[in-house]
């Protein structure tokens, strides 16, 4: 779920553009140290960051009725890695707003934070956990891209609870007005995201093991 | 495929330099923060309006197309503002008062920066945004790969598309379960696609002596001084009519 344009208040939009800042400059730096030591890296990340682009414009099918979109956080995560994932993600973010008009300008720091930081980390971080404690793959990912999910939901809604805190009860009372609203359309749906992403990852291990194994993900221990 | 992306390479404005619709919409966005919303968003809203229609030549009707999403979220998002919710005594929901400024003072900023963001990817190609970040210090290795997947996007987009009309002909949407199952085939075929497209790049580039670099040809285009003025002028009076109106209104 984007921010959209102008919604937070001037202060908040800064601040959380200057919290994306450093994760930006350490994964440009990893960007640029990469593509200067193989100079055909460029072409491989600028691959995953128009894939990155195109799933997050189809449909899912939801058990609603609505539609929404994959976020593509947790299959990111897990194949380029998390720090990668800020720089992809903001890229990512950036052509949203100027293409389809999702999300904004102003709000494009608060955004990365949720989608392309903390969404990207926990799907990490769960990924390797439930790996290194001897999970099985299918539900390493599926864990991974639903938890990385709904941290990006919670992050979202931190971040409008503390820009917006409840006249009475306030950012406790607000961050349970938005997290509940969340919960009710994103459980289902990061539930959704995450039986996909093990399709995806079954297929891609069934039919194209050397594609997995050129990127990080045959590193993070998915053998 | 996009239609914002057509209007930016087609409007009246798209040989001017894309410096002056930064300055126009960046400076909105600006004046938007700094002064009071009630009185500069409407003015911001009805200037980038103009300027975007009757300026750039822009159909009114593509503009309320671009605005009609994130309006959407608008209309759900800011009644929630205005309710509060009381947790001393059992949950309690009630409309608010406070509230209901903090959600009418949301949307008219928001409208009013959809506006400014109507303004800019309206008329102008993201490619041209993309090469001043060059200037602002973004490293060119960064600028190149953001060169890269604006072009891919294109290919890939066209690809998900037909992809997807073509498990929809055979029945792979009717039901919950097959929709999961085709959507999971279709993004793992666009991956296992766009890696492949990756390497034949990567062997074609190798081929003719790729050493780091992809220089290619942007058209060039003047800026010009009287507009930046002009502009400067048009973002300064509209934030001292935004001062003098809210004086006024108390």
């Amino acid at each position: 779920m984007h921010i959209m344009e102008g919604f937070l208040p001037p202060i908040h939009a800064a601040a959380w553009t200057a919290v994306a800042v450093p994760f930006l400059v350490v994964g440009a730096r990893r960007v640029v140290t990469l593509t200067r030591e193989q100079p055909q890296t460029r072409l491989l990340l600028a691959s995953a960051g128009a894939f990155a682009f195109v799933l997050s414009a189809l449909k899912i099918p939801s058990v609603t009725g609505s539609c929404s979109h994959p976020t593509g956080t947790g299959l990111g995560a897990i194949l380029f890695g998390p720090s990668v994932m800020a720089v992809l993600g903001a890229i990512v973010l950036l052509f949203q707003a100027l293409l389809l008009a999702h999300g904004g300008l102003t709000t494009l720091g608060a955004n990365i934070v949720a989608m392309a930081v903390v969404g990207p980390w926990v799907a990490y971080g769960v990924f390797r956990l439930t790996r290194s404690l001897g999970g099985a793959l299918t539900i390493a990912v599926f864990l991974a891209a639903m938890l990385g999910d709904l941290a990006t939901y919670l992050m979202t809604s931190i971040q409008l609870a503390l820009a917006f805190p409840d006249p009475t009860s306030g950012i406790l009372g607000a961050l349970t007005k938005f997290g509940g609203v969340f919960a009710l359309t994103q459980i289902p749906l990061a539930v959704i995201e995450g039986l996909l992403t093990v399709i995806v990852v079954n297929l891609l291990t069934q039919y194209s093991r050397d594609d997995l194994d050129a990127l990080a993900f045959a590193h993070g221990g998915a053998k | 495929m996009f239609a914002i992306d057509r209007h930016a390479w087609a409007n009246r404005w798209r040989d001017r330099h894309p410096g002056e619709r930064l300055l126009l919409a960046g400076g909105g966005l600006l004046i938007l923060s700094l002064l009071p919303v009630f009185t500069t968003a409407p003015l911001i809203l009805l200037v980038m309006t103009i300027a975007t229609v009757a300026g750039a030549g822009i159909p009114v009707r593509d503009l309320l197309a671009f605005m009609a999403i994130p309006v959407g979220f608008l209309l759900t998002g800011a009644p929630f503002l205005a309710v509060s919710l009381d947790l001393n005594d059992g949950i309690r929901l009630a409309f608010s008062p406070a509230g209901a400024m903090t959600a009418l003072e949301v949307t008219l900023r928001s409208l009013a920066a959809l506006s400014c963001l109507a303004l800019l990817a309206l008329t102008t190609p993201v490619v041209e945004l993309v090469a001043l970040l060059r200037r602002l210090g973004v490293p060119s290795a960064i600028v190149e790969i953001m060169l890269l997947i604006y072009r891919l996007i294109f290919l890939f987009m066209e690809q998900a598309i037909t992809g997807q009309h073509a498990q929809a002909a055979r029945q792979g949407y009717s039901t919950f379960g097959r929709s999961l199952r085709s959507l999971g085939q279709l993004v793992a075929t666009l991956l296992q696609r766009a890696l492949q497209r990756a390497r034949r790049l990567e062997t074609g580039l190798a081929a003719r002596g790729f050493e780091g670099e992809l220089r290619v040809l942007s058209p060039v285009h003047a800026l010009s001084w009287p507009r930046l003025l002009r502009i400067g002028v048009l973002l300064g009076a509209v934030s001292l009519l935004a001062l003098r109106l809210d004086r006024w209104l108390g």
